[in-house]
């Protein structure tokens, strides 16, 4: 599948034709502008490809403006089956299940924490346990973990770590229902027990940041942020439970995928249909996956929360919690009927119009590389219509880990962030090049995109006062 | 003959592994996984760990060989710098040598979340050829 082929639809809506060679069942769309064309890949078009053959598809396989190449689907990939004639794919959500954001607003303005910037993020960062291999301080039970899978955040706030009004702020509320302590695998609880609490590495981090702008006062107002506000953002998934359960349910499905006579052009995109056992196994086990994601960023956000407390005597209100590698089972209108589909987001945000948590659209969160800004925009009807209410989530790479390390320095990159007066606390200063603002696609621009197709709206801005890279 | 070779990748990390035989190609495809999570210079070989599994398929084995070097790596916290393979039919056995990991001794690159299926290939002409993609 090459350039040449893929069809302007609109300004920003480029077509990937549906190939009956291919075996593609539906077009594919890319949401691009003409700048963030240039970063787009051919193993990102052909990924998209790949995913239209699958049984069940919908409408079309769609990827955001921050797409890039993954495995299996791409990343920035969404693509929603059929509820009984469609599939379910591990590899459709991707290894860190739930992986995604959190925001928490303070009652501090950025001139208060100014002057103690490094101490807050010292702080923060002997608190949260991150980096390599990083283990939370928690020493859980068996049945403590399975609770943990079973109730997600609200297990959490059971336990005092939060507000019940935080369950109101979150996806789901938090918790994903069907989930199976059962369904998941001794491996998969052995990796998972010992890392609740913990942020993790790579691209996960905690930034302390401060609303810069505000595009849309009415929901700005409603979120609880106002203009020079200090936020903490926090992203991290599932760790070694998600992974371990991806691992163990996508070894499943090569042959559960044979059984069923499932063509697959990329064994990673290995799936059953949607209304098998071996689905409701992997739904079930997800789902546990997704709780505990969620259980996970409660118990970081509650020592955030104690942070402030000792060292400001105030606290932080949880805006909203969304994750962006997950599969939900929705009702969306399809050719003007109703319809239940699986939705795959692997590296997508959902986008609602409507949400339950301040009773507008539903909150938005969208980091940015380290450096730069991260946005809270909010859902549209455009999106439900025209992307299974999805949006971006995030910058989206350009460069190779290995080539942002050949290319930038851990010095350099630093000594960027102390320009523009952001601290910086990381376990690792090696790897601090791979997450550079070089080594991602622009993030306004993406915004821009997603504006521009009204996917979504910008409701405010932040930009990074401090980070801690995991 | 070239043990191994990284490939770019936006967001993962790929490699090509080669061998011999396939003993020689599982042992190969060791080295690069083991690499990107620890600098193997600083891993003794002190100890050793042996271990079996089994499969359907060669890829399927290489996919098992992976994930049972990355549950030792992250939960056994043991860094494999060599390994002596041996492959009967689809049964895999292997002395696996390296140390177990200490934090101010060793330094730690990345964290790897899983092998995937990605491209995942096994090929042999006049060599074996085995490529993969891990989830970073």
């Amino acid at each position: 599948m090459a350039f040449q082929e893929l069809i302007k639809l609109g300004e920003y809506v480029w077509e990937v034709p549906q190939d009956a060679a291919l075996r593609m069942r539906v077009p594919g769309r890319i949401f691009l502008s003409e700048v963030l064309m240039k970063y787009l890949e051919r193993g990102a078009i052909q990924q998209v490809a790949n995913v239209a053959t699958l049984p069940g598809i919908q409408k079309w396989s769609l990827a955001m403006p921050d797409v890039h190449t993954g495995y299996g689907f791409p990343i920035g990939g969404v693509a929603a089956f059929d509820a009984s004639e469609g599939v379910l794919s591990p590899g459709g959500v991707g290894f860190d299940i739930n992986c995604g954001t959190r925001l928490l607003v303070t009652t501090l303005f950025k001139e208060e924490i100014e002057p103690r910037i490094d101490e807050l993020i010292t702080t923060l960062f002997e608190a949260i346990p991150s980096g390599l291999g990083s283990k939370g301080p928690l020493r859980l039970s068996e049945k403590e973990l399975n609770d943990v899978f079973f109730g997600g955040a609200k297990w959490a706030v059971n336990q005092g770590y939060g507000n019940p009004v935080d369950l109101k702020h979150c996806e789901s509320n938090g918790c994903l229902d069907g989930a199976d302590p059962a369904k998941v695998s001794p491996l998969a609880k052995k990796r998972g027990k010992p890392q609740l609490g913990s942020l993790g590495s790579g691209n996960h981090f905690l930034e302390i940041q401060c609303v810069d702008r505000v595009f849309d006062k009415k929901a700005a107002d409603l979120f609880g942020l106002k203009e020079q506000q200090v936020c903490i953002m926090l992203h991290s998934g599932s760790r070694g439970a998600g992974h371990q359960i991806c691992t163990d349910y996508v070894r499943m499905f090569q042959a559960a995928s044979r059984k069923y006579s499932i063509a697959l052009p990329d064994k990673q995109l290995a799936c059953v249909p949607a209304d098998s056992q071996e689905a409701r196994d992997y739904f079930s086990a997800m789902a546990a996956a997704a709780n505990y994601a969620w259980t996970n960023r409660q118990i970081m956000s509650f020592w955030v929360r104690d942070v402030l407390e000792q060292k400001f005597n105030t606290t932080a209100t949880l805006v909203y919690d969304v994750a962006h590698n997950i599969a939900k089972l929705e009702k969306h209108t399809i050719d003007e009927g109703r319809k239940e589909v699986y939705v795959h987001r692997k590296g997508a945000t959902r986008a609602f119009d409507k949400d339950a948590s301040y009773g507008i659209e539903q909150p938005v969160l969208i980091p940015g590389s380290m450096g730069t800004a991260s946005y809270v925009l909010h859902g549209t009807k455009k999106a439900m219509s025209t992307t299974f209410g999805s949006t971006c989530h995030g910058a989206g790479r350009v460069l190779s880990r290995k080539a942002a390390r050949r290319s930038l320095t851990w010095k350099g990159v630093t000594e960027g962030l102390q320009r523009k007066h952001i601290a910086i606390k990381t376990d690792d200063l090696s790897s601090v090049p791979e997450e550079a603002p070089e080594a991602y696609k622009p993030i306004d621009e993406v915004i821009n995109v997603v504006s521009k197709l009204g996917i979504s709206e910008a409701v405010a801005r932040l930009t990074p006062m401090g980070v801690i890279k995991g | 003959m070239q043990k191994y070779e990284f490939l770019e990748h936006t967001a993962d990390v790929t490699f090509k592994a080669y061998g011999r035989d396939s003993n020689e190609l599982f042992e190969n495809a060791a080295e690069p996984l083991e690499s990107t999570m620890v600098l193997l210079d600083e891993v003794a070989l002190g100890d050793t760990c042996t271990m079996e599994i089994g499969s359907d398929s060669y890829e399927n084995l290489l996919y098992n060989w992976q994930a049972e070097l990355l549950i030792t790596f992250e939960i056994e916290r043991f860094a494999v710098k060599k390994c002596f393979v041996r492959i009967v039919g689809l049964s895999l056995t292997a002395d696996r040598m390296g140390e177990r990991l200490e934090p101010n001794r060793h330094r730690l690159n990345a964290e790897v979340k899983a092998g995937t299926y990605h491209n995942l290939a096994v090929t042999k002409n006049d060599i074996y050829h085995a490529d993969l993609t891990m989830d970073v």
